[in-house]
């Protein structure tokens, strides 16, 4: 990774290659942004990374929150004094926030104030790809959408002016397409963060009993078709080519398959690229559908666009042809975009032949790949997780049931550890886990994460307390939020802004919480853990064992520093090929050549679980500290 | 300028992120458009990555189209039959001959290929194949974790790239850590070479 002080050089016109991501972080510089807070989530999470990295430098106030919840809360009071402020999050994070966000609307805000939301088609690290313009829709707030990084950047900055001109929170969605691409930006001038704000007391504006809350809708009505207005004249919506074959009108990352799909097609089409996608600017609209017999309305996932500019096309040009996934399906509703489908869609709608033989390279490559061996992501050789993992199934065998949770523990799920059997969002182990005890009356273990033990599982063990239910949670304790980049949180003792913090430990919150059994453990030291499981298991009500120990890539990277050699496992004589360490562990560090077991030097942390399970005691090396 | 398609294939840790970013950042240095995709997230390591970089003016889409890749660089022989989608006719593959078995393999107890039948594959799909020992070239530089740089040097030593050879290194300089710097630059000129030289040959 290249130093992230380049985000701080005051060097207007340089051109610098950046993520998306990063791209916004320097936008948050130049428009003078004081407050930024986030709860990491790919593919948002290099926004808050790069801020923290250069935030005492820069000026501002940057913090890893709890959650995204208490990230909006704390930017949204920031605002509210004047104080220009970002919150971060990934596209689900916005659920855990909806219930400030659709009030926060009514409330407004004094300084501006961004909420950046990045989307996942395609799922790469998601549990769903939930579309969340549909939460400016749903909340009348503005949305702006870029398609490359540097727009990323200037969208930032507009964002914020938008949002200060009309005392509205705003949206800026952004896809992994566009948060994880890298290109060109252009520098603009740095703007002095001011951290100074003031409180002005104003009920009427401020505390939404129901009496405030109505005329504040009102207002929002109000503001939002001044939004409306805007998006009218903005920048960010325009044609930006004029054909006549066919109109295209197209936002995100979409918009870069639609340019491309319709020159490989050789396509006289119009261009609507379309920025600010709520409200939509339904005049511009209007004269784009008038000036083109056909229009096909290019965007990924759900047909957010196209179901707006229909109603639009029904009221002011019945007569226009509008074409996208509603009524017959030319670009697919779930899965990402890409220039090969839009060229698919556009071909059926224009009658052109595909200038590719696309059929004929997927036969050929499914018939290369039909016995290639899949690499699903693994959890890395040494990573406390097997280990906690090797233990849990020792005591809860298939008896057991595991609800799981966000994180690199959902990859436990996987055989040969087959720990994890209902995965939904974050925090949802603790509290699916209750209801599966009552249901089945079986032992129910939830596997959570530290990071998503903090920022979601609180209440869900407080009701295990409170309603006396029956079941363990096993906090995978790793000190860090780690599938994210390893990012501090509540129990590291360090904050956002490098400084030291308290630390908040799991145990005690689970005592704090009324839980009576908490026990925390090594998960290396897999007696004893076996041990206090089993007794975790046996327990009336709720019980907590934490099975704590740090991330090995941090470990290690933490060794690297210190000088500290690794003493690798070896395989001894002994050793029969049983291949006992390989059926219970997966460990990407132990394979097989030539029939015979193997540990592979690059790979091996020594971190000593398979010197702890082998039958034969055919393994040696350094056990766990 | 017309565009340059590349596509990296590898295994999570292997450094294709690396590489992409400096091929990206190189185009930057040479006032080239260019946009490198990238996917983050799900485990840090061992599964399989791919990663693509496009250059050219009218670039937008940071994602390759089947059949258009002008390079596929692969880094592990599966990771490479697994990419080859990208490929065809006009596409060069320079791939590491170092194997990373998944261990799905050591599970069901199937040998890995041999490299032959692996060239074969690739050669259904285009004749144009380089094959480099990185890993050995890695640890004649000095690391065996500087295969990533072994192949952007190979990469350079085709003559295709669009970006000029110096702006690469000076990329990498950028990129890696300082303490590290000379063995990287030994990485890529072994690299370099090795590939300068087999096109000789041929």
């Amino acid at each position: 990774m290249p130093d992230l002080k380049v985000l701080l050089k005051d060097t207007p016109e340089k051109r610098i290659l950046l993520l998306g991501n990063e791209a916004i972080a320097r936008g948050v510089l130049e428009a003078g942004i004081a407050v930024v807070t986030t709860y990491p989530g790919t593919p948002a999470s290099e926004i808050g990374d790069s801020i923290s990295e250069i935030a005492p430098e820069a000026g501002l106030y940057m913090e890893y929150s709890v959650n995204e919840m208490v990230a909006v809360e704390v930017a949204a009071g920031a605002a509210n004094c004047g104080v220009r402020a970002l919150t971060a999050m990934k596209h689900v994070g916005l659920n855990v926030a909806a219930d400030l966000l659709m009030t926060l609307a009514y409330t407004g805000v004094r300084g501006g104030y961004v909420i950046v939301t990045a989307d996942d088609p395609e799922c790469y690290s998601s549990q769903n790809e939930q579309d969340n313009r549909f939460y400016a829709l749903f909340s009348n707030l503005p949305c702006l959408e870029p398609s490359d990084p540097q727009e990323a950047k200037e969208m930032t900055i507009s964002a914020i002016e938008m949002s200060e001109k009309l005392e509205l929170p705003v949206l800026l969605r952004t896809t992994t397409r566009v948060s994880h691409t890298r290109g060109p930006v252009t520098y603009g001038n740095l703007k002095k963060p001011n951290l100074h704000g003031e409180f002005i007391r104003d009920l009427k504006r401020l505390n939404m009993v129901p009496a405030f809350s109505r005329p504040k809708h009102t207002v929002l009505l109000r503001q939002a078709a001044k939004a409306k207005e805007i998006s009218e004249t903005s920048v960010y919506n325009r044609v930006v080519r004029k054909g006549k074959e066919i109109g295209i009108i197209s936002s995100s990352s979409a918009y870069n398959y639609a340019v491309e799909a319709a020159d490989l097609l050789n396509l006289d089409a119009g261009i609507l690229k379309l920025g600010m996608t709520h409200p939509l600017p339904e005049k511009m609209i209007v004269d784009f559908l008038r000036s083109h017999d056909k229009v096909v309305i290019v965007e990924e996932l759900e047909p957010y666009l196209e179901m707006q500019i229909k109603a639009i096309a029904k009221d002011y040009v019945p007569n226009a042809q509008v074409f996208g996934k509603m009524s017959t399906e030319y670009f697919p509703r779930e899965g990402e975009l890409s220039t090969r489908l839009v060229m698919v869609g556009l071909a059926k709608i224009t009658a052109k032949e595909l200038p590719i033989d696309f059929r004929g390279i997927d036969e050929k490559y499914a018939e290369i790949t039909k016995d290639l061996p899949s690499r699903p992501p693994i959890l890395c050789a040494g990573c406390p997780h097997r280990a906690s993992f090797y233990v849990i199934r020792k005591v809860g065998g298939d008896k057991a049931l595991y609800p799981t949770d966000i994180g690199c523990y959902a990859l436990g799920m996987s055989p040969p550890l087959n720990v994890g059997d209902i995965m939904i969002c974050m925090g949802a182990s603790v509290g699916t886990a209750q209801g599966i005890s009552k249901a089945t009356g079986r032992d129910t273990i939830a596997i959570i994460g530290d990071s998503t033990f903090f920022h979601a599982a609180i209440p869900g063990l407080i009701n295990a307390v409170y309603n006396n239910s029956k079941l363990v949670v096993a906090v995978l304790d790793n000190q860090a939020t780690a599938m994210t980049g390893h990012q501090p949180h509540p129990g590291t003792g360090i904050t956002g802004m490098q400084g030291p913090a308290e630390k908040v430990l799991v145990e005690k919150v689970a005592e704090g919480c009324g839980v009576k059994y908490v026990r925390v453990v090594n998960p290396f030291e897999t007696r004893e853990a076996t041990a206090m499981l089993k007794e975790a298991v046996r327990q009336s009500g709720p019980s907590v064992v934490v099975f704590r120990s740090p991330c090995t890539l941090m470990d290690i990277k933490e060794k690297r520093r210190r000088g500290v050699k690794t003493i690798q496992a070896k395989i001894t004589d002994k050793c029969n090929d049983c291949m006992a360490c390989i059926k219970l562990l997966a460990c990407p560090a132990i394979v097989v050549e030539e029939g015979k077991v193997k540990i592979d030097e690059v790979f091996c942390s020594g971190c000593g679980l398979c010197i702890s399970v082998c039958p034969y005691k055919a393994i040696e090396g350094s056990c766990a500290e | 300028m017309k565009e340059f398609n590349i596509v990296l294939a590898g295994v999570g840790g292997q450094g294709t992120l690396l590489a992409s970013e400096a091929l990206g950042m190189a185009a930057v240095k040479d006032a080239l458009n260019v946009r490198v995709s990238e996917i983050h997230g799900m485990a840090q390591r061992g599964g399989a990555v791919v990663t693509t970089v496009r250059i050219g003016d009218n670039v937008l889409a940071p994602t390759v189209l089947e059949g258009q890749a002008d390079v596929l660089l692969g880094f592990e022989p599966f990771e490479t039959v697994r990419n080859l989608k990208y490929a065809s006719g006009k596409t060069l593959v320079i791939m590491n001959t170092e194997k990373i078995p998944p261990t799905e393999l050591a599970a069901k107890n199937v040998k890995y290929p041999g490299l032959d039948q692996i060239v074969q594959k690739v050669h259904l799909f285009t004749e144009k194949v380089v094959l480099i020992d990185a890993a050995q070239l890695a640890k004649k530089a000095g690391s065996s974790l500087t295969q990533n740089v072994v192949l952007l040097g190979a990469l350079a030593g085709t003559g295709m790239l669009p970006v000029k050879k110096q702006s690469l290194i000076e990329a990498v300089r950028e990129l890696v850590p300082t303490k590290h710097v000379e063995i990287n630059l030994k990485a890529f000129e072994l690299g370099y070479e090795s590939v300068k030289e087999g096109h000789k040959k041929a």
